[in-house]
């Protein structure tokens, strides 16, 4: 059927322009470093990259899969604690190497967790995603020994970065380490765009919008809810991995509840199933906490009121305020 | 200590903690069972239920009448966020319900803080409470008794009121078969309402019944929360039996856990409950699906 | 066990009801076979076993010479055995071609192909094109499914169940709260269907059910009461019994 037309999706590719406009915005980011010194706002804005990379990864489950991951914090928790120790204890130069062992320890243990999650259905699943996230949470507070406890990893070498046997830069410095950040995280958005506008994000939608109709398709729903969750979790461990390169330093408080809540948020201030949504909200809300917790002590609240007004008015987050804006003016 | 005291402290150690925890999920359970809204604010209204026996025996009333007020207070509280955040969320889907409730508990965690700060609390129990009574060599305190007695208690009356009167036995048929309870004349929305309620004052009765156990902190409601999602999810969603089981099961690991290693001990509870979700997904009693 | 599909005395029970009850029934290749009696027969429960929707209590099923009781759903359909549910299920927010593409990919393969775009997989894209066409809902093809009517809600869940390439197709009342136009429309795609493929409906539309059957089963309390052509069915004593109470 040649001459069918063109395919009815949802998902439109992007335009030429709009590629052109990413382009752009991309090589600005790039030169940012370079013409504007203030190293506080690069390491900032390199903060929001890697929060916008765990968003952007908890998109993946949330908006896309349909799974809700209350402590998605633990497995960039897990990939982070991991190159510290690597780096710390086997070998302080190899970079590389490090993130490596720390992306792939952080997808063994996230195998045989999201095994027994899948296995239990949606409800329990969310459930167990914090039962096990609290579990992570009291081994790297409670084990002192290894991970320094309430103290945190402390003392993390920052190696060279070697591209094809060049050192080109040193993750001790923080416009180096912005662009390394930038680096990866456009390539992650870029790899996990490809991967859900394939056949295989296809099936995730599918399980996301009915699940029973999926498996009456044929499809082996937990199976695929197990890929969607191994995908969601080694990105967070990815994110994991340049989070303590950034910052040389993780304690507890990065895994615990209250930091898998502010993920969350991410997803829902940027809007659910549009990956670069968390990525923007990631950036309002790290902006945001900055801001309020200097004036108050009680963020808590203000970081609850927040979620239950986005939940109860704005379930679609910013992007889909932008849309909503959009209609208004169509009609 | 002999063997035998250590064996019988432990014993009823975790009786008593099995005890509270099977009141706090019994909530979460009645609550999802009749209106399918996990409640993920539990953990801290049973906080706010440690935290209101404390202020009210401070003010100078009696611990027991404390006991009938907290959860009363709690009840309350929960009518209030019923009403404005959980009967708008009715008709959504069940992620961003659980998404709402893990926001309402952030915000009432950041409110305890508020009103009662950051440091720890403990309830002035009254004198005879203090003291100690021996069972079969080991000294036991009495206030762990009254705990084990009050929810022991709890447990029997909540039984009575499902089985035996005409409101229980209304509530126990919705939760099965709520469009034929419906169709009956009774106003879903009130059985709703009340559910939300009795939930919310079990983990009220929880919360005061434990205050002398430990430390009144902020973060009692977090563990707590987790531990009942421990028990439910072991027991089998909806199943009280199960609850009972779990909730019993857990109380002695961990009980066990503590005293042996101490500092990993929920460590352990957490392994325990992946083990048995490995072989049996739908927990040791639960029969129907979890969605 | 010769019959394409047979069941071996397959129970269900809720609690103490009997809702399948020791049922004994073959399918044939092809053909069109209905499934009636009155509310609370059982039906549906029967037609949720075999597809893997609920386990049987005991008892087998048995498709083209192999037991395939309680397998996983997502191996059933790709046995062949597809179906429809009572109350709508399709993937709201997809549109009417991805819906049917999905279900089309789920059997054809490439699901795995994570680098690939979903316009890559060309013969799948076909496929759909074909079942939509068919179908007639190829006019419909970009429209989210939640923003479809009714009917053509119905239309395009027989034609998601048509994309897993059923060699059995079970239909759980695919006409009810249908206009008669809409009715007449499916009830000759489900006719033309059964002389390709079986056809398994349960309906409660009488008219349709002796117009278009080759075969019909009667259950009532979960248990076989009649079992033949339309006409044996239409003057059985005990059917009429079943629907209209022992005094008429």
């Amino acid at each position: 059927m040649s001459g069918s037309p063109s395919m009815p999706d949802s998902h439109t590719s992007l335009s030429p322009l709009k590629l052109i406009g990413l382009v752009v915005l991309f090589i600005a980011l790039a030169l940012l470093p370079f013409v504007w010194g203030n190293r506080f706002y690069i390491s900032l804005i390199t903060e929001i990259m890697i929060y916008g990379l765990l968003a952007m990864s908890l998109d993946v489950l949330l908006g896309y899969t349909g799974l809700l991951s209350f402590m998605h914090n633990a497995y960039l928790g897990i990939g982070a604690y991991v190159v510290g120790l690597f780096l710390i204890h086997v070998s302080p130069t190899s970079l590389w190497l490090a993130c490596l062992v720390g992306v792939v320890f952080t997808g063994l243990v996230a195998l045989p967790v999201g095994w027994i999650q899948v296995r239990t259905g949606g409800l329990a699943f969310a459930l167990l995603t914090l039962a096990f996230g609290m579990m992570f949470y009291t081994i790297v507070w409670k084990w002192y020994g290894l991970t320094g406890g309430d103290d945190g990893l402390m003392g993390v070498p920052s190696p060279d970065i070697q591209l094809f046997g060049w050192s080109v830069g040193n993750t001790g410095n923080p416009a180096h380490m912005y662009l390394l950040t930038l680096f990866v995280v456009a390539i992650a958005l870029i790899l996990t765009r490809r991967i859900i506008s394939s056949p295989f994000g296809a099936v995730l939608e599918a399980i996301r919008e009915n699940e029973e109709r999926a498996a009456f398709v044929g499809i082996n729903v937990r199976r695929y809810k197990l890929f969607g969750w191994m995908l969601a979790c080694v990105l967070a461990g990815t994110a994991g991995a340049l989070y303590i390169l950034c910052k040389g330093y993780i304690g507890p408080v990065t895994m615990s509840a209250f930091a898998g809540a502010g993920v969350l948020m991410m997803v829902l201030l940027g809007g659910l199933g549009t990956l670069w949504g968390p990525i923007v909200g990631a950036g309002i809300f790290i902006y945001i906490q900055d801001y309020i917790s200097t004036m108050t002590e009680h963020w808590e609240i203000f970081l609850g009121i927040v979620v239950i007004f986005l939940v109860l008015f704005m379930p679609t987050g910013f992007v889909g305020l932008g849309n909503f804006f959009k209609r208004l003016r169509k009609d | 200590m002999s063997g035998i005291a250590t064996a019988v402290d432990i014993t009823l150690n975790s009786l008593v903690l099995g005890g509270v925890f099977l009141i706090v999920a019994v909530g979460l359970n009645i609550i999802y069972g009749l209106s399918r809204v996990m409640n993920l604010a539990h953990g801290s209204l049973y906080a706010i239920g440690a935290y209101t026996g404390y202020t009210i025996v401070s003010l100078g009333v009696n611990f027991f009448v404390a006991l009938l007020l907290a959860p009363i207070i709690v009840g309350i509280i929960g009518l209030i966020i019923e009403r404005i955040v959980i009967a708008p969320m009715r008709k959504r889907s069940m992620i961003y319900t659980l998404i709402l409730t893990y926001g309402l508990m952030f915000f009432l965690d950041g409110l305890i803080k508020y009103v009662w700060g950051n440091e720890p609390r403990f309830v002035a129990i009254p004198a005879f409470m203090r003291e100690t009574i021996s069972i079969f060599g080991t000294h036991y305190p009495v206030f762990r008794l009254t705990t084990l007695v009050t929810t022991a208690a709890v447990m029997i009356g909540l039984m009575l009121f499902l089985n035996k009167t005409r409101i229980g036995m209304i509530l126990k048929a919705a939760s099965t078969i709520p469009e034929m309870v419906s169709c009956l004349g009774f106003n879903m929305n009130y059985i709703h309402i009340g559910a939300f309620i009795l939930g919310c004052a079990l983990a009220g009765v929880a919360g005061i019944v434990a205050g002398p156990l430990t430390t009144i902190d902020p973060l009692m409601g977090h563990e707590m929360l987790i531990s009942s999602f421990v028990v439910i999810v072991i027991g089998g969603l909806g199943s009280l039996r199960g609850a009972v089981f779990a909730a019993l099961l857990i109380g002695l690991v961990q009980t066990l856990a503590e005293f042996f290693i101490t500092d990993l001990a929920m460590v352990i509870v957490y392994m325990m409950m992946a083990v048995i979700l490995a072989f049996m997904p739908r927990g040791l009693f639960g029969e129907g699906k979890f969605e | 066990m010769n019959a394409f599909l047979c069941t071996d005395n397959l129970c269900r029970h809720f609690g103490g009801v009997m809702a399948t009850n020791r049922l004994c029934i073959e399918f044939e290749k092809t053909g069109l076979r209905s499934i009636i009696g009155p509310n609370g027969a059982g039906k549906t429960t029967f037609i949720n076993i075999i597809t893997g929707r609920i386990p049987a209590s005991s008892g087998k099923v048995h498709f083209q010479g192999a037991e395939i009781t309680n397998k996983p759903t997502h191996e059933l359909v790709k046995l062949g055995i597809c179906r429809t549910f009572q109350i709508t299920s399709i993937f709201n927010n997809l549109t009417v071609f991805e819906n049917v593409r999905i279900a089309k990919q789920a059997n054809s393969g490439g699901s795995l192909r994570i680098f690939s775009t979903k316009k890559s997989l060309k013969k799948v894209a076909c496929d759909t094109w074909v079942i939509l066409e068919r179908l007639g809902l190829k006019d419909l093809a970009g429209l989210p499914a939640k923003n479809m009517s009714y009917g053509d809600q119905r239309i395009l869940e027989v034609a998601i169940a048509l994309a897993g390439d059923p060699e059995i197709l079970f239909l759980d009342e695919p006409t009810a709260g249908m206009s008669p136009a809409e009715t007449k429309h499916i009830s000759d795609l489900i006719k033309g269907l059964s002389k390709e493929i079986s056809i398994v409906l349960v309906e409660h539309d009488m008219d349709m059910v002796m117009r278009i059957s080759d075969k019909i089963t009667v259950l009532h309390y979960g248990s076989i009461i009649a079992e033949g052509a339309p006409e044996e069915i239409r003057t059985n004593q005990l059917v009429r019994e079943a629907y209209l109470g022992k005094d008429t």
